[in-house]
């Protein structure tokens, strides 16, 4: 899917969906899901009078300074106070209603009226259009009582009606807003600009027009815009948004900084080292707003549910008006149609969800966990059993050298000669052995003509004779002798879980023969038995699955405590086995390296990499850890598990909400005041529940203490973190 | 008349406690570039603004006191027909709980804090966020708006005084109640704007004080309507409303 730039709320970032429209704010164009949304932008990013921002909350105060005075003069006459000598007042406070009220339906139910509008010449009806018809229906029937001299008022239930919703919206807005303020970091990569210096001066540009090789000027307090190598200045940077650890790291000329990081403290000359798309922020970037975009099962059920309510409710309202109508006074049915029209809560059911995901997915971008979809985090939430990758996944994938076995030559001869041959290869073995060798102080023999034999080992030619190190499998191929002995000693090796190589070679233009075998061990990862254990406590079957042989995975195995391993596994027998688990047990997740299981992690219900530095974009796991960040994962699927409660209590609030209000308001039981002020509490119960997860503590990690909590990342030095501070500068101030 | 005059004092005293966050609005709020006249209007419809957010939730208090009392009332009249005894318990109940809740308020003025997490939540910093945006508006209807959104801003002295309206059981008394309070926050509000921040810290720390002994009394008096005796409590409430 390529979705479009904009099509985003400009406020909350939630997709801008079907009740979307288009405002220009401070002269940019930009998107809303929602009026209140739209409201909301305004007021934060308007400065000082110059901008537009204000105007609506003007417009809401006097809104509501007219519609409380109506309600204010109501209650008045409703409690009795014009009763009696007073009586003859009564047509005069009419007149004046009408007078405060006329004013209070026009600036609180323009908006409404405009967005019902513009939605209508679509073809489309949405809850806006229930609100107008309401308000503006109780409205005219009062006008028409008050120049007529009979029949009650209720200009307030129409200025109050629209009033509370116009607030219900804002606040809405307000913690949709806070719901994003994770995200806000990582989506800035596509409308950050970068100070470019081009011949001497100092122009403004998007990130992604940078192209490797510029020079950009960085001031302190501001994002880094692109990958690069520091050119002047030095700085302390903070790479949380890439790594999610918030670390202040020291950086002078010559260090290379990360596109996404914040410059802490000293002004920075920069030289991009890639293009601005193509740094991992960016990449990080396009992978959230994808996952924004997609919905998850729930989601579009909710969505259907919610397209089919406002044709569903009015023709309730319909229903309830004829059936009232002949039993009871007209103005007594309208009410009893306009608490219908004014109670029924699609944006309770429409919001249950999404917020719940971009928080989420918000607060695990903040740890460096990037989630690739909102359905992913809900199939977590409901997966029984997580299967592992061995090596690199819960061993450290850096494999060391533990034993050698050598029969007529000194383990350092064996060494130097291997070293020498191993410096042609890649394979983590060599890694090891050149360490190994390294430690001892060896120098390496030089090798010529090495060949890579893929899956047996390598050969080569040192002083003229052949050199072969590799498997049992390897010698017998080459011919070469394999002492009995030796081979004994490597079962023995293979048996307590370490991988073997042989070595051998020629001496003298006679056949080779296998002088030594090298046992090599995978430490697991220190967190690991830790992480699998906090796994098995959120009841989860953990479970090896190992293209190594039998002993190094019965022996990560049992040093990690999972509850069953297998190995041996070609890529599609991991896949095999994958499918026997699902009959057996649910949903399945497999958690690898992201390079060598693609597939695997494809196949299962949840693939999940840790640490991957493959391409994100080619990246086929649904959830991405960071690199070390194995431990994550039980606070990973704690806070699945929470999205998912907390969607399913959303819904389940909704549904019932809207199921139990809606009758109330058929069976006339309800005030379309009191209707008005439930539902528009009803979506803000919704939203605050649903920022109840922020509250969720954060992950920690098995070596610290449970008490010194991960320090949340520092703050964004933007106006929005000021306007919060400053918020809570004045509450304290007031108290 | 007593009664009024005595929640004007409560507010003139605990307005000393509003130059604390509502001031710095009233400040805030500066003048107008038209001349002393446009600035005092502004500064005025920034506290009709505000008077008229107190009105509207002293009457609405008063309202809610009036619903319970008379259907707890009618209920009990449909039971036991001997007297309106069960009209007073009701009024009791919520002369006790509005008491409680002057008296919770009024220690808050000592330094005990309890409920800061209640106001100072979500709702609160989202108000204070949006009003600064108002501030810098020309025109009359911004400072009409802040007024108004001013109105609602958590704040223990109004919430003493909206339980104080909802134990008048009536609307009219509860909007009237709210309304010599905020006429009573006038005076200094309207300074505020004028003079700006010349009072010294100890005279507002008196007045915060003087405020908190105010609501605390009510708060006691309020009480004790509830918990007295019946009779004495009828003759209470009649001196009460007739002073």
């Amino acid at each position: 899917m390529t979705p479009t730039p904009d099509a985003l709320c400009r406020h909350c970032l939630l997709p801008v969906g079907r009740r979307g429209f288009a405002r220009a704010v401070n002269g940019e164009a930009c998107k809303f899901c929602c009026y209140g949304c739209c409201i909301a932008h305004q007021v934060k990013s308007g400065s000082g009078d110059a901008s537009e921002a204000a105007w609506f909350l003007v417009r809401l105060g006097a809104g509501s300074f007219l519609s409380m005075n109506i309600m204010l003069f109501s209650l008045l006459v409703y409690s009795g106070a014009f009763t009696g000598t007073d009586r003859r007042v009564l047509p005069t406070i009419h007149l004046l209603l009408w007078g405060l009220a006329t004013p209070a339906v026009l600036i609180l139910g323009e908006p409404f009226l405009r967005e019902t509008w513009s939605q209508a010449r679509r073809g489309r009806l949405t809850s806006s259009a229930l609100i107008v018809l309401g308000s503006f229906a109780a409205y005219a029937y009062s006008t028409l009582a008050v120049f007529q001299r009979g029949g009650h008022l209720y200009f307030d239930t129409a200025s109050m009606v629209l009033m509370l919703f116009t607030l219900g919206r804002y606040l809405e807005a307000a913690g949709r807003a806070r719901a994003s303020r994770d995200l806000a970091p990582l989506l800035a990569a596509e409308s950050e600009l970068a100070t470019v210096i081009e011949a001497g001066q100092e122009h403004r540009r998007p990130v992604r027009e940078v192209r490797a090789g510029m020079l950009i000027r960085v001031k302190p307090g501001e994002r880094i815009p692109v990958d690069g190598l520091i050119v002047e200045g030095c700085s302390h940077t903070d790479d949380a948004v890439i790594t999610g650890e918030s670390r202040h790291i020291a950086k002078s000329v010559g260090a290379s900084v990360l596109a996404g990081s914040i410059n802490l403290d000293g002004p920075l000359l920069i030289c991009s080292s890639s293009a601005g798309g193509e740094s991992r922020w960016a990449q990080i970037c396009r992978s959230v707003r994808d996952a924004l975009h997609q919905s998850s099962r729930t989601q579009r059920i909710a969505d259907r549910v919610v397209g089919a309510f406002v044709p569903i409710v009015l023709a309730l309202a319909a229903i309830t008006l004829i059936y009232w109508v002949h039993r009871l006074p007209l103005d007594e049915a309208m009410l009893a149609a306009l608490s219908v029209l004014v109670v029924a809560c699609p944006c309770a059911v429409g919001l249950a969800a999404p917020m719940a995901h971009s928080l989420a997915i918000g607060q695990l971008a903040r740890h460096g966990c990037l989630v690739r979809s909102p359905g992913a985090l809900e199939a977590l939430a409901g997966t029984h059993l997580i299967a592992f990758d061995k090596t690199g996944t819960l061993t450290l994938g850096r494999p060391r050298l533990v034993d050698v076995a050598s029969e007529g030559v000194g383990d350092d001869e064996v060494l130097a000669r291997l070293a020498g041959l191993e410096r042609h290869s890649e394979h983590g073995l060599a890694r090891a052995i050149a360490l190994a060798a390294s430690v001892r102080g060896l120098d390496p023999i030089a090798a010529e003509e090495v060949q890579i034999l893929p899956g047996r080992g390598l050969r080569g030619m040192v002083h003229g004779e052949a050199v072969a190190a590799g498997s049992a499998a390897l010698m017998h191929e080459l011919g070469w002798v394999l002492p009995p002995a030796l081979c004994g000693r490597a079962e023995l090796m293979a048996a307590s879980g370490h991988s073997v190589v042989f070595v051998g070679w020629s001496e003298n233009a006679l056949a080779g023969r296998a002088r030594a075998a090298l046992s090599f061990d995978d430490t697991p990862l220190p967190e690991a038995r830790a992480t699998v254990e906090a796994l098995g406590a959120l009841g989860l079957r953990v479970v090896l699955l190992s293209g190594d042989h039998a002993g190094a995975a019965a022996r990560v195995a049992a040093a990690v405590c999972t509850d069953d391993w297998q190995a041996g596994l070609l890529p599609e027998a991991k896949r095999a086995a994958l499918d026997q688990y699902r009959a057996r047990h649910g949903a399945v997740a497999m958690v690898g390296d992201g390079l060598n299981d693609g597939p695997g992690l494809a196949w299962a219900d949840v693939g999940i990499a840790v640490g991957s530095a493959t391409d994100l974009a080619r990246e086929t796991a649904d959830l991405v850890l960071p690199v070390g960040g194995l431990w994550l994962l039980p606070w990973v699927v704690g806070r699945a598990r929470a999205v998912r409660s907390t969607i399913l209590a959303n819904l389940a609030w909704a549904f019932g909400y809207n199921l139990v209000a809606l009758t109330c308001a058929v069976l006339g039981l309800l005030q379309p005041i009191l209707a008005a002020a439930v539902m528009a509490g009803s979506s803000l119960l919704v939203v605050l529940n649903s920022l109840r997860l922020e509250r969720l503590p954060g992950p920690c990690h098995p070596s610290e203490p449970a008490l010194s909590a991960p320090a949340r990342p520092a703050s964004e030095p933007g106006p929005p973190a000021q306007g919060h501070s400053r918020a809570l500068a004045l509450l304290k101030a007031q108290s | 008349m007593t009664y009024y005059a005595l929640l004007f004092v409560a507010g003139f005293a605990g307005s000393f406690h509003c130059i604390g966050m509502c001031g710095g609005f009233a400040c805030a709020l500066g003048a107008d570039p038209r001349g002393a006249s446009a600035t005092s209007l502004r500064h005025v419809l920034y506290n009709i603004g505000r008077l008229s957010s107190y009105c509207f939730l002293g009457a609405l208090a008063g309202a809610l006191g009036q619903v319970i009392c008379t259907s707890l009332a009618a209920g009990s009249q449909r039971e036991a027909p001997l007297l309106s005894a069960s009209l007073d318990v009701g009024q009791r109940v919520l002369a006790v709980m509005a008491g409680l809740l002057m008296i919770l308020m009024a220690l808050r003025f000592f330094g005990v804090r309890g409920w800061h997490g209640v106001t100072s939540g979500f709702g609160g910093s989202t108000l204070v966020v949006s009003l600064r945006s108002l501030l810098g508006r020309r025109g009359f209807a911004a400072p009409l708006a802040l007024g108004v959104l001013n109105g609602f801003l958590p704040c223990p002295l109004v919430y003493a005084m909206v339980a104080q309206a909802a134990s008048t059981f009536d609307v009219l008394a509860g909007c009237l109640s709210m309304a010599a309070f905020g006429l009573g926050t006038f005076p200094a509000m309207l300074a505020m704007g004028g003079i700006g921040r010349l009072l010294a810290p100890t005279w507002r720390q008196r007045g915060v004080r003087l405020a908190g002994s105010f609501i605390l009394a009510l708060g006691l008096v309020t009480l004790c309507r509830g918990v007295m005796p019946m009779m004495a409590g009828h003759g209470l409430h009649h001196i009460w409303h007739l002073a």
